[in-house]
């Protein structure tokens, strides 16, 4: 059945000034063969907005084209029911307010952008969301003060819990304090409350089921419905649940690495871990078992330091300070000496540190241990250089604690996942799991599953209570979300989903390798089995797909394919060139919003097309530019890397590499490599975006029309 | 970098320096803010951020040998501007209290600034036996109401009272005792500061003039530029005039400023201008530290109190006395005389050589030390000139012998 389109153009926000919008009213009639075509001074109103619903309800419109402002605005006023198509033509941002005003290339863009909606409406389907039986259940892997927290907020919010714990009691490392850091006024003394009534609370919750001594051996499945096969003593048991919460914690640096600060060579050298086991008797030295008369604390042993742990681990200061309150406890004549490259005490823990600086047996410098050595007496003599001292200083004394940093026990198995892609959630820096760690917090690249507490980034018990909080929420969102068939994180909302038409499939298995979160799994040819529920909608699969197999309801490869042909290349005499360029929707895209809102004029040669992310980027995309006569392709892509900022973590660099590949075919072809340009930018560098085009454009200019123009 | 120096904080010193009023020393954590704040501060000599260092980490030797201490006229910018509430300023003069108790080689001085029984109890004592001088019958020569006429209780007769010429050969002694204990303590601390950096002897002589100048004059004050600075030393140097001229008179001149008739003298008008130097500044300094307005006068310890109070009575009962003497009214001449030496002899013994009036000579003494060290400085190589850059001098040799044999001394 043909779709009776209806586009609408508002002329109100200056796009009237900038552009005859009679006339685009007139090339959306003609060209486009509207069923409607009008033009409203305010669309956005509720004048304009009724106009439209009234369209939509006697039937006359289907398929909605919206010639207004940037997508990413006013979305909560255009929403329509009936399941029409609205496609969103941004003439706002893009044209009226980045371009000269009536000027004969400004209205051939708004042309153009109105032909590519157009064509992309005529091609899109409205989704209809995924729709199976969903557990609610959310399952926390590890009995830390991260999982008990995140298990009983989980819990509290009406949620189901089983909680998984490898050890035959709760608490986790806290558990084995015997104090712990300062959590309330005056912050001054270590406290020991609190953990107790925790674990009982988890114990006796009744929405959480508690596993002690349990390994997970299977994690199967995917969002809503993950089957969790856990092994205890008495045997196996499988579990449904709808989203994990991964709280497996953190290890001590290996202090076996740290023979430059002394680790080795005497058993009075121990670790921080090991002075808070030793804490619980007498302080005496493991050597000899005579009295300790004094202790020097090394901070940062194998922190901060690229050798070992290149990053803070954020405690290290405060547990110093805490075993210095130990030994306080028990003895006040013990010289305790702290050692630090800085005191890191952040927030209400300064409090901490003046409190332990005021005993005038506490000694604290800045320095630099260079040596550790025995004495003739089985002391240890240590050398410190760079001291606040202001030269090197040796200390005697009986003890000395490394203060080592934490490392995420990502390491150890812990879900044994049964993805395509590897058991265990992938890791990035440092071994923490991938996830951006400022952005998207608790994140991981495995749907469904959120990392939360030291195993996510070094932190102490307090941050470890709200991170759980943070994990738990994710996790409720997922459930709550995979109920109605809709993505998470970040299309959070999304209805579509990929389709596969694996009659065409030739088993190349480059989307089952690319997509970023494991969504896909392979039958033993190679096809892809995909996991819906796992799936963030980026689109990277389709990208990935020579076969051009992979598409959405309302976004696919014949989509794109259709705008790209819908743009207008004028001949080569008319001397006006034509760049494409492939925006990333989540920074790019709204990286020229901002330059147009700010009015910064760039090149009007340019015709972007905003792309879910660029990792859904087909190739083909820039053959068929290319061939029609286009005569330059940018792609503008998030930053990868280590510090990416994809926000499918792969997506621009996946189009980097297929960048690479359709460069070589370029050149088969004798055309410029030059025509093809990817670049990586921030949304906060709006303000590089308009320089960058028309440099681009400058340069397509030099290098002369495409050749293949015409054919 | 140099050899590493052996550190074995002292627990006795820090504990001394802390109830020698020192109790927010171990808040410092080396910023320098108050080196940097503190005008007469200066590279080679970063006080009071290397005292506040030595005394945390407890390194008695190294600040018995620091003139730094006295080289602050506690201005308390560095305390006002101090991120940690460290309080240098008063740390400084916890130190300065502690290093008075250590020159004092008696132990007295020690005693009476830990405790305050000590301390009254020992002016008690002196005034006790002051008292009894002028009660006891046939001690010394003294004891006029007992042995002379009735009309000495009805007539001022003051030299058959106390007659002069015993008083002044008392306070000769007492002068010359006080000034021998005072001058073996400062020698003490010369020695002391002066123990592992000796210079050669041209560069004491040639400061000699400047000790004599910074004792009568205490010039380098000018160069604090806290805030009341001058007007503190101004006040301060005031208060030494009048004390200087009323010791001058009752030292030289008693025969001449101890007299009976009430005809005009000349060592009046000298009496009148030190008796109300005396008891405007001290009344002024009393106020002053009741206030706590500035940052000098926030923190008082006993000791504190003690020498303007004492200072002032000593003043006060005097010229009461004079007015009485003018009066003629025997009596309470008689009683007002034996209350001002009970206060005026106490408080000399306690506070001259023991207490804080002892800074008469440390202060400056340590200034002429760091004088001649500065000089010798100036005059050596650049290289020796940056010597003294860090907080701790290095080159000191105290490490301890016995722990590996081959990184020995």
């Amino acid at each position: 059945m043909p779709k009776k389109l209806g586009v609408y153009v508002c002329s109100g926000c200056s796009i009237g000034d900038a552009i005859d919008t009679a006339q685009l009213a007139k090339v959306a009639g003609g060209e486009c063969k509207a069923a409607v075509c009008r033009v409203h001074p305010f669309l956005c109103g509720g004048e304009g907005c009724d106009l439209i619903r009234q369209d939509l309800a006697s039937g006359t419109v289907d398929t909605v084209v919206l010639a207004a402002c940037s997508p990413r605005v006013k979305s909560d006023v255009f929403q329509f029911d009936h399941g029409a198509v609205v496609e969103r033509v941004n003439l706002r941002e893009h044209v009226a307010w980045s371009h000269k005003q009536r000027d004969e290339d400004t209205e051939m863009l708004a042309a153009d952008y109105l032909r590519m909606g157009v064509a992309r409406a005529l091609k899109s389907e409205a989704p209809e969301p995924l729709h199976d039986e969903i557990s609610k259940t959310v399952l926390v892997v590890g009995g830390g003060i991260t999982g008990l927290n995140a298990a009983l907020g989980a819990a509290e919010a009406g949620y189901d819990v089983v909680l998984v714990e490898k050890e035959w009691l709760l608490g986790g490392f806290a558990g084995a304090t015997q104090e712990r850091f300062p959590a309330g006024l005056p912050y001054t003394e270590p406290q020991s409350e609190g953990l107790t009534s925790l674990i009982d609370r988890v114990t006796y919750h009744t929405r959480i089921r508690v596993f002690l001594s349990t390994g997970i051996v299977k994690t199967a499945g995917q969002p809503g419905m993950f089957d969790v096969t856990l092994r205890m003593e008495r045997g196996e048991q499988t579990i449904r649940a709808g989203a994990i919460v991964v709280a497996t914690g953190w290890k001590p640096y290996d202090a076996a690495r740290l023979g430059h600060l002394g680790y080795g060579l005497s058993p009075d050298v121990i670790t921080n871990v090991d002075f808070e086991k030793a804490a619980h008797g007498p302080l005496v030295r493991p050597s000899d078992g005579k009295p300790v008369e004094s202790v020097l604390f090394v901070q940062c042993a194998g922190s901060r330091d690229p050798e070992h742990l290149p990053y803070c681990s954020s405690v290290c200061c405060m547990t110093t300070l805490k075993h210095v309150a130990y030994i306080r406890e028990q003895s006040p004549e013990t010289k305790a000496f702290v050692v630090y490259k800085d005191m890191r005490t952040p927030g209400q823990y300064e409090r901490f540190y003046r409190t332990t600086q005021d005993h005038p047996l506490n000694f604290l410098t800045k320095g630099e241990v260079s040596s550790v050595d025995k004495t003739d007496e089985g002391k240890l003599a240590v050398t410190v250089k760079n001291t606040l001292l202001g030269q090197s200083i040796l200390l005697v004394v009986d003890l000395v604690v490394l203060a080592t940093g934490m490392v995420p026990a990502s390491g150890d198995e812990a879900l044994h996942l049964t993805y395509r892609q590897g058991p265990e959630l992938p890791i990035l820096q440092d071994g923490f799991p991938d996830s951006h760690f400022v952005c998207f917090p608790y994140e991981t690249r495995r749907t469904g599953i959120y990392a939360a507490g030291a195993l996510r980034a070094p932190m102490d018990a307090a941050q470890a209570r709200e991170d759980a909080m943070g994990a738990a929420l994710k996790a409720i969102q997922s459930v709550e979300l995979a109920e109605r068939g809709l993505a998470v994180h970040p299309r959070a909302g999304d209805a579509s989903f990929p389709s596969f038409f694996l009659q065409r499939c030739t088993q190349c298995k480059r989307c089952t390798e690319e997509c970023p979160f494991g969504a896909l799994d392979e039958d033993e040819k190679g096809t892809p089995k995909p996991n819906l529920y796992r799936c963030r909608r980026c689109g990277v699969c389709m990208g990935a797909c020579p076969e051009r197999i992979v598409s959405f309801r309302n976004y696919s490869v014949d989509m794109i394919a259709s705008m790209i042909k819908a743009i207008e290349v004028p001949e080569e005499d008319e001397e006006k060139p034509r760049v494409l360029a492939f925006m990333c929707e989540n920074d790019a895209y709204p990286a020229l919003d901002i330059a147009g809102l700010r009015r910064r004029e760039h090149d009007a040669s340019v015709r972007v097309i905003p792309l879910r992310c660029l990792g859904s980027l087909n190739i083909v995309w820039i053959a068929d530019a290319l061939s029609r006569g286009i005569d330059g392709v940018m792609l503008v892509g998030c930053k990868y890397g280590d510090d990416y900022q994809c926000h499918f973590t792969k997506g621009s660099e996946l189009a980097s590499k297929r960048l690479e590949n359709v460069k070589e075919t370029l050149e088969r072809l004798q055309l410029e490599p030059d025509r093809l340009q990817l670049t990586q930018l921030a949304m906060n560098e709006w303000d590089k975006l308009p320089a960058l085009f028309n440099t681009f454009v400058d340069r397509i200019r030099e290098l002369g029309p495409n050749p293949y123009k015409g054919f | 970098m140099a050899e590493a120096t052996l550190i074995q904080p002292d627990a006795a010193f820090i504990r001394d320096v802390i109830a020698s009023g020192g109790g927010d020393l171990k808040k410092c954590y080396q910023c320098a803010t108050c080196a940097v704040t503190c005008s007469l501060s200066t590279e080679e000599n970063p006080f009071p951020r290397r005292q506040m260092l030595l005394a945390q980490w407890g390194l008695k030797e190294e600040l018995s040998e620091d003139p730094g201490p006295w080289l602050c006229f506690y201005c308390g910018e560095c305390s006002k501007m101090c991120p940690r509430k460290a309080n240098p300023g008063e740390t400084m003069m916890a130190l300065r209290r502690y290093l008075t108790a250590q020159y004092d080689w008696t132990g007295l001085a020690r005693l009476m600034y830990r405790s305050v029984y000590w301390e009254i109890s020992i002016l008690l004592l002196v005034a006790a036996v002051v008292v009894l001088l002028f009660t006891l019958p046939h001690s010394f020569g003294f004891g006029l109401l007992s042995q002379s006429g009735p009309e000495a209780r009805s007539i001022v007769m003051l030299d058959k009272f106390a007659p002069t010429e015993i008083v002044h050969r008392g306070d000769t002694i007492l002068a010359a005792l006080l000034s021998l204990l005072l001058l073996v303590n400062a020698a003490r601390m010369f020695f002391g500061l002066t123990r592992s950096e000796k210079l050669p002897v041209r560069y004491y002589l040639a400061q000699l003039p400047n000790l004599a100048l910074q004792g009568l004059t205490q010039v380098r004050w000018k160069g604090c530029k806290g805030s009341e600075a001058i007007k503190n030393w101004v006040r301060h140097l005031l208060l030494v005039t009048g004390y200087v001229t009323m010791f001058t008179l009752v030292v030289v001149f008693l025969p001449w400023f101890q007299v009976e008739d009430s005809s005009f003298h000349w060592t009046s008008i000298l009496g009148y201008y030190a008796t109300a130097i005396l008891l405007g500044a001290t009344a002024w300094i009393i106020v002053d530290r009741i206030g706590k307005r500035a940052e000098m006068h926030r923190f008082s310890h006993l000791s504190d109190w003690l020498f303007p109070i004492l200072l002032f009575l000593t003043a006060a009962s005097g010229i009461l006395l004079h007015i009485f003497r003018l009066l003629d009214l025997a009596m309470p001449t008689y009683v007002l005389y034996t209350a001002h030496m009970a206060i005026a002899v106490p408080m000399l013994v306690v506070e001259v050589p023991f207490g804080k009036w002892a800074h008469l000579l440390y202060r400056p003494v340590a200034i002429y030390v760091a004088a001649a060290r500065a000089k010798a400085m100036e005059s050596s190589s650049p290289e020796m000139a940056g010597r003294n850059r860090s907080p701790v001098r290095e080159g000191r040799t105290q490490f301890a012998v016995g722990w590996k044999g081959s990184h020995g001394p």
